[in-house]
C-alpha cells in the first residue's frame, strides 16, 4: 500500500526512467498491474502513472511547412508513433514561415516545425510580435544547401571565392534569397558569403522570398543564389537552373536547423502533451535514422498531402547521395540527421545563443540580450530530457556543445558577446 | 432560317474566339519548354475531376472540397458585407449630412488593395480564417455601398413629392418607392462585389492555408505543376462566370 500511494503522489520525478523499471518489477503485486495488462501496449506507456502524466491534449494541432525535414513529424503521424503516447498528432499545411509563426502566437497551432532563429526572433520581438517562445527539441541537423545560378556559372563561378571575384570585378545588382529574416536560412546564407569577404547588407541584395519564387526567379536570370532546405536545391539541378555551391553541412557540420517550437504558454499549460509529443517524434527520428527506412521515408513525405513532390526530387539527398550539378558525386556522411544517438535532438543552449550571436552580428538585434538567459528561457532541457529518458535516448551531460565552423572559429556557448562581435564582416 | 441565324449570331463567334485562344496557347506551349499544352492540361484535368471529392486528411483534398471552401468564405465574407453595405448605402444615399461625413473615409480606403487588410484581420480575429472572410468583406463592401447610395440618389423627386403628397409613411416610402427604384443599382453592386470577393479570396488563401482553391493553387506552385495552375486559373474564371451569370439571372427578374 506504502507503495502505491508513491507511485500517485509523485508526479514529476526526474527520474522517470528508474520509476517505470520500479513499476514494471513491482507490477504483479500491485492491483492496478492487472487493469494495466489489459490495456494494449502502446496506451500503456502513456498512462502508467496512473492518469497524473496523460498529455492534457487529446489532439495536437502542428504545422509544417513541405520541406524534407518535416519528415519526423510525418513519420510520427503516419506510423502512428503518437498514439503510442496517448496523443494525436494533426498536421497543417502550411503556407510560409511567416504563417507558421502567425498560427503559432494567435494559438491555432499547438506546435510546429519551424526555423530555429525565427522562434529566438519572435520571442525577442524581431520578426514577429514579441512573446514568449519555446523550443522542445531540434528536429534535424543539416541538409540544407545553397544554390547559384547557372547564368553565374557560365561566368566561371562554381565557388564563393570565384563569386566574391566577380561581385568586385563586375558591378551590377546581385540577388540572393533566402526564407525568413531571422531564420536560419538567411543566418547560413550570411555566413557563407561572409566568410568569402562578401557583405550580405551591404554588397548584394538579400531578400525573403518563398522557395518557389526563387526557383521562378532563377529561371528568368533574376535570382543569382538562394539558400533553402531540401528538396529545393536539388529540384534546381533537377530543372537546370542552378547547381549547390556549398552544403549548410560544409558551413557547420551538423548545425542545428529545424525544430519543434511552440509558445512559451503551451509548454508551460500542457507539459505532459509536449512530452508526448517530443516522445512520439523521437521515435520516429529514431526510424528515420534507421539508412533502410529512408527510402519508405521518401515514399511517405513526397506524397501530396506532405511535401508534394516527384519522389526522385528527395530520395538520393535523403538517403546522403549527393550530386551538385557540376558533375561532382559524392556520398555525404554529413547528410540530413534525424537523430543519430539523440545528439540530433538535445536543445543544445549553445545552438540557440549561437543565432542570437548571428542577430547580433547583422544587426536584427541593436543591443546584446543575455544570451545565455533567453536560450535557458526557450530550451526545455528539463522537459526534453524527461521525455527522452522514458523513451530511452541518451541525453548529453552538457548543454553546450563545441563547433568549429567553416571559417575556423570556434563556438562553444562561451562568451557570446565577444563572439558576436568578433567577425570581420558584420553589419 | 431563325436557327441559322441564331447559330450565326451567337454560336459561331464564341466558337471561334475559343478556337483562336486554344492556337495561340498550343503555339506559345509549342516554343516554351515550362508551359504545358492545351492537351496535357486537359488530361491532368480529367484525372483531377474524376475523383473531386476524395478525403485523405486535412491536407489533401479533392478538388470539389477545395471549390466548396472557397465558396464557402466568399459566402460569408460577402452575406456580412451585404448586411452592414446595402443598409448603409441607403442611409448614406437618403441623408446628405452623413453622406459627406462619410465620403472622405470611403473615398479613402476604397482604393486600397484588399490583401493589405490582410495582416490587420490576423491581428484582431488572430485566427487565419476569420481573417479571409473579413478580407473577403472589406474588399466586397465598397461596391454595395456606393451603388447603392448612388440609386438612393438618382431617385426622381417627384416620386418623394407624390409621396409627401399622400401623407405615405416612411416605411412605405422605403418598400413602395425606395427599394424599387434602387434595385437594379443595389444589384451592380452586388455584381461587382461578388467578382471582386471571388478574385480576392484566391489571394488571401494563397496567404492563409488551410483548404480552399487558393491554398490548393498555392500548393501546386510549390510543387511547380503548372498544369494544375493552369486548370485552376480556368476554374477560378468559369465559377466566377457562374456566380455573374446566377445574379445577371436573378437581376432580370426582380427589375420592373
Amino acid at each position: 500500500m506504502e507503495d502505491s500511494k508513491n507511485i500517485a503522489g509523485e508526479k514529476l520525478a526526474p527520474e522517470l526512467n528508474s520509476r517505470r523499471e520500479f513499476m514494471k518489477q513491482t507490477g504483479a503485486i500491485l492491483g492496478a498491474a492487472g487493469i494495466m495488462s489489459m490495456v494494449p501496449m502502446g496506451t500503456k506507456a502513456a498512462a502508467w502513472a496512473g492518469g497524473s502524466d496523460a498529455p492534457e491534449l487529446k489532439e495536437v494541432k502542428v504545422g509544417f511547412i513541405p520541406l524534407t525535414d518535416c519528415a519526423s513529424l510525418v513519420i510520427a503521424s503516419v506510423m502512428k508513433f503518437d498514439e503510442k503516447y496517448g496523443i494525436k498528432i494533426m498536421l497543417s499545411k502550411e503556407a510560409s514561415w511567416a504563417g507558421v509563426r502567425d498560427k503559432l502566437t494567435n494559438g491555432e497551432l499547438h506546435a510546429a516545425h519551424v526555423l530555429y532563429g525565427l522562434v529566438y526572433g519572435v520571442h525577442l520581438g524581431i520578426g514577429g510580435q514579441k512573446q514568449d517562445m519555446s523550443v522542445l527539441m531540434t528536429l534535424n541537423n543539416n541538409g540544407q544547401a545553397i544554390t547559384l545560378s547557372n547564368q553565374l556559372k557560365d561566368k566561371g563561378v562554381t565557388n564563393g571565392a570565384a563569386l566574391k571575384k566577380l561581385v568586385d570585378s563586375e558591378k551590377r545588382d546581385y540577388t540572393f534569397a533566402q526564407t525568413f529574416p531571422t531564420g536560419t536560412h538567411a543566418m547560413w546564407l550570411y555566413y557563407w558569403l561572409a566568410s568569402y569577404g562578401i557583405n550580405p547588407l551591404a554588397d548584394v541584395k538579400t531578400i525573403t522570398v518563398p522557395p518557389p519564387q526563387m526557383v521562378a526567379n532563377m529561371r528568368i536570370g533574376n535570382m543569382d543564389g538562394f539558400c533553402v532546405g531540401e528538396p529545393w536545391n536539388n529540384r534546381a539541378i533537377y530543372d537546370k537552373i542552378g547547381f549547390t555551391a556549398t552544403t549548410t553541412q560544409d558551413i557547420w557540420k551538423d548545425h542545428p536547423e529545424k525544430v519543434l517550437g511552440c509558445t512559451g504558454a503551451f509548454a508551460h499549460k500542457y507539459p505532459n502533451t509536449a512530452r508526448a509529443l517530443i516522445m512520439a517524434v523521437l521515435e520516429a527520428s529514431k526510424y528515420i535514422d534507421e539508412m533502410g527506412n529512408r527510402r519508405k521515408v521518401a515514399e511517405i513525405i513526397a506524397d501530396k498531402s506532405y511535401v508534394n513532390c516527384p519522389l526522385e526530387v528527395i530520395d538520393q539527398r535523403l538517403e546522403g547521395k549527393y550530386e551538385d550539378g557540376l558533375g561532382r558525386k559524392w556520398n555525404d556522411p554529413n547528410y540530413m540527421k534525424f537523430y543519430n544517438d539523440g545528439a540530433v535532438n538535445f536543445p543544445y543552449l549553445s545552438d540557440g545563443m549561437w543565432f542570437l550571436t548571428q542577430h547580433k552580428r547583422w544587426g536584427l538585434l541593436k543591443e546584446d540580450p543575455d544570451y545565455l538567459a533567453v536560450a535557458k528561457k526557450i530550451n526545455q532541457i528539463e522537459l526534453y530530457k524527461q521525455a527522452a529518458s522514458q523513451v530511452k535516448v541518451p541525453v548529453p551531460r552538457e548543454v553546450m556543445r563545441s563547433s568549429k565552423l567553416m571559417d575556423g572559429t570556434v563556438w562553444d556557448g562561451r562568451d557570446p558577446k565577444k563572439y558576436a562581435a568578433g567577425f570581420k564582416v558584420r553589419a | 432560317m431563325n436557327i441559322r441565324r441564331y447559330f450565326g449570331e451567337h454560336v459561331f463567334p464564341p466558337l471561334i474566339g475559343i478556337g483562336l485562344f486554344i492556337i495561340v496557347w498550343m503555339i506559345l506551349a509549342q516554343s516554351s519548354e515550362a508551359l504545358p499544352g492545351p492537351l496535357k492540361t486537359w488530361n491532368s484535368a480529367v484525372a483531377l475531376f474524376s475523383d473531386p471529392f476524395y478525403n485523405h486528411g486535412p491536407n489533401d483534398q479533392g478538388i470539389g472540397w477545395n471549390i466548396l471552401n472557397s465558396l464557402g468564405r466568399v459566402g460569408v465574407g460577402f452575406g456580412l458585407a451585404a448586411l452592414v453595405g446595402i443598409p448603409l448605402g441607403f442611409i448614406i444615399g437618403r441623408i446628405e449630412f452623413i453622406d459627406k461625413m462619410s465620403s472622405p473615409i470611403i473615398s479613402m480606403l476604397r482604393p486600397v488593395s484588399p490583401l493589405a487588410w490582410l495582416p490587420i484581420g490576423l491581428l484582431v480575429f488572430k485566427a487565419a480564417n476569420p481573417a479571409a472572410i473579413w478580407v473577403i468583406f472589406i474588399s466586397s463592401i465598397w461596391p454595395m455601398i456606393i451603388n447603392t447610395a448612388m440609386g438612393v440618389r438618382q431617385l426622381p423627386t417627384d416620386y418623394l413629392n407624390v409621396a409627401k403628397v399622400l401623407n405615405l409613411s416612411e416605411w412605405k416610402i422605403f418598400t413602395r418607392i425606395l427599394f424599387p427604384a434602387t434595385l437594379p443599382y443595389m444589384l451592380t453592386g452586388i455584381r461587382l462585389a461578388i467578382g471582386t470577393a471571388w478574385l480576392v479570396i484566391v489571394a488571401a488563401e494563397m496567404l492563409t492555408g488551410g483548404v480552399g482553391i487558393g491554398f490548393w493553387v498555392w500548393d501546386e506552385w510549390n510543387n511547380l505543376n503548372v498544369e494544375h495552375i493552369i486548370i485552376a486559373i480556368f476554374i477560378v474564371g468559369i465559377v466566377g462566370l457562374l456566380l455573374e451569370m446566377m445574379l445577371v439571372r436573378l437581376a432580370k427578374r426582380f427589375s420592373y
